[in-house]
């Protein structure tokens, strides 16, 4: 388990992470969605120790990761940004983490079969390919066989076999009741990916919510529909209980599939344009969260200029 | 969703459980000789150190033979250590800077997040390596330039008072230098910065400062760390003004001790 309280850093007087509360709960694949820039490496560097909070405080299993007595036996990460000496042998890479916490060595080769990197081992990681470099990092966060694994950005680099990989890893780590924290600037991968759902905007939680309310809340299917009377149409629907927005000359209609909407339409004699069953995508859904958190900042940041 | 089972941390392995420092050391021991930046380095150290001391001595034992000469025998005997330091400077530096720009510095910190225990053990086992092939280069430098200098039968023999000191205090210089060097990788994180640094306060710097008048330019001299330093590694000072072999190193050691404890905070306070 991760509990993130009131958790920020700034970088020369920019909030990267803003006063951030959440927790990533075991026996789940927890999504840390975001576009670049967000804070999710920045958050995920916290919760290592690597970056100090500016402020507030995240601790895993109830303790800094700072104060670990074991701390590859309890958290496993995969960091952004490459964190290999090229000019080393990817084995002796593994090696000298499995030495630094007591590991036993036959893990390595144990990790290394895991991943699928067993016949390039004696390579130096400098010639590794993005998609095998990411593999290694992985290798190295499954090394201690750890409750809690934090993997940042995952797939980046891998190829179609490798990302669907990855997707079950995350799936059968969360399955053995793992604690599995995967950032990522896509929602499709984490729509087959997470069972929880953490969007983060700006350094800011935009949603914290299971996978599936976040499709209905965000994501909910209408119909649309067009007709010259739209007013009158719109009357119609309520009256019949149905939620109705208006949008440009469009009706959006919710809880009702498209025959009820026109049979409901058809018996009060009025004319339809048109009458379509609109899903809007979740990606669709992800950038409307975000971009407009991204429009609220810039209006905070207008109004704070006039005194 | 699934079932959630506790899980034991420990379960797949067996074994220690606590991390403890001798962990951190044998990593960084494993780290040191796995990349073959390292490996060359130390066999340049060797090469420098053992060869140019030989190389020296046979070319310039007929001259000092002859009687003609005006510098004493006995400080030829470490000549070559003069460029063995640049090899320690160079592994030092690498040491801390070659894990920053590389970002194992975040794999490393990541596994083992208490840093006094990593910057510990780093400092061992650079500290360590250094003093025993320092030691060795120095012991291989005086065996094959006195084997020259007794072939003239103006050999120094190893009872000679200082020859000892300056065999091991090649050992213990070497290994101040590397420190001095990780000290300042940690506060500037970048291999070229920290070598430009280092290699110029040892080798410019501190000759510069010899034409400052008066006597702020003899103390000066006399205590800067390559010139505090270097003395204990000579049978016989090249340079009769600077300090007294084991009073220079004690200055040397200081001011090593000094540029540690700041990147040591650096280090402990600053993101990785
Ligand atoms: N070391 C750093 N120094 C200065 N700014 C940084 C640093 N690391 C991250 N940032 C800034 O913090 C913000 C969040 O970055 P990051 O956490 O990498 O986002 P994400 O991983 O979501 O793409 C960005 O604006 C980035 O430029
Ligand atoms: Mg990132």
């Amino acid at each position: 388990m991760i509990v993130a309280h009131d958790l920020t850093k700034t970088f020369s007087g920019k909030a990267a992470v803003d006063r951030v509360d959440f927790t990533v709960e075991p026996g789940r694949v927890t999504g840390f969605l975001g576009p670049n820039g967000a804070g999710k490496s920045t958050t995920m560097r916290m919760v290592l120790g690597l970056d100090r909070p500016t402020s507030g405080s995240v601790t895993v299993n109830g303790h800094r990761y700072v104060d670990s007595p074991a701390p590859l036996r309890e958290v496993g990460a995969l960091l952004e940004a490459r964190a290999v000496h090229p000019g080393r042998r990817a084995r002796d890479h593994l090696r000298v983490l499995a030495a630094s916490n007591g590991i036993r060595v036959s893990r390595v080769d144990e990790v290394l079969e895991l991943v699928g990197l067993t016949a390039v081992a004696g390579q130096r990681v400098g010639r590794f390919s993005l998609g095998m470099g990411q593999r290694l990092g992985i290798a190295a966060a499954l090394l201690g066989d750890p409750p809690v694994v934090v993997l940042d950005e995952p797939v980046n680099g891998l190829d179609p076999e490798g990302i669907r990989w990855v997707r079950h890893l995350a799936r059968d780590l969360a399955r053995e009741g793992r604690t599995v924290f995967v950032s990522s600037h896509l929602m499709s991968e984490m729509a087959l990916t997470a069972d929880h759902l953490l969007v983060i905007g700006r350094g800011r939680v935009l949603a914290d919510c299971p996978m599936s309310q976040f499709v209905a809340d965000h994501a909910a299917s209408y119909v649309r529909v067009r007709s010259p009377r739209r007013a009158d149409v719109a009357d119609v629907l309520r009256a019949a209980g149905l939620d109705v927005i208006r949008h440009g000359d469009e009706l959006r209609v919710c809880g009702l599939d498209t025959a009820g909407v026109g049979d409901l339409v058809g018996r009060n004699g009025l004319p339809l344009h048109e009458l379509t069953l609109v899903s809007p995508s979740l990606e669709d859904a992800f950038m409307t969260l975000t971009s407009s958190s991204v429009e609220y900042a810039a209006h905070r940041q207008a109004a704070g200029v006039t005194p | 969703m699934t079932d959630t089972v506790v899980l034991d941390p420990y379960r797949n392995v067996p074994r220690a459980r606590r991390q403890l420092w001798a962990h951190a050391l044998r990593a960084e021991w494993i780290k040191f000789r796995s990349v073959r930046s390292t490996t060359w380095s130390t066999i340049a150290l060797f090469v420098l150190g053992a060869g140019l001391t030989t190389l020296v001595c046979a070319t310039s034992a007929a001259w000092l033979a002859s009687g003609r000469a005006d510098e004493s025998v006995a400080s030829f005997l470490t000549w070559g250590m003069m460029f063995a330091q640049v090899g320690a400077i160079v592994l030092g530096t690498l040491a801390v800077t070659s894990e920053y720009g590389t970002g194992t510095i975040r794999a490393t910190l990541a596994a083992t997040p208490r840093r006094g225990a990593v910057l510990a053990a780093k400092a061992v086992v650079l500290a360590g390596t250094l003093f025993g092939v320092g030691t060795v280069t120095a012991v291989a430098g005086y065996l094959g330039g006195n084997a020259f200098l007794d072939a003239e039968g103006i050999g120094v023999p190893v009872t000679h008072e200082g020859v000892l000191r300056a065999l091991v205090g090649s050992g213990l210089y070497l290994a101040g230098l590397g420190l001095l060097a990780a000290g300042v990788g940690l506060l500037v994180r970048h291999t070229a910065a920290a070598l430009s640094i280092v290699l110029a306060l040892v080798f410019v710097v501190g000759n510069m400062v010899m034409l400052l008048p008066g006597a702020w330019g003899e103390w000066t001299t006399k205590l800067m760390p390559g010139n505090a330093g270097s003395g204990v590694a000579q049978v016989e000072p090249f340079n009769p003004l600077l300090l007294d072999p084991w009073t220079g190193f004690a200055v040397f050691s200081a001011e090593v001790a000094a540029v540690l404890v700041a990147g040591w905070l650096a280090f402990t306070r600053r993101d990785a």
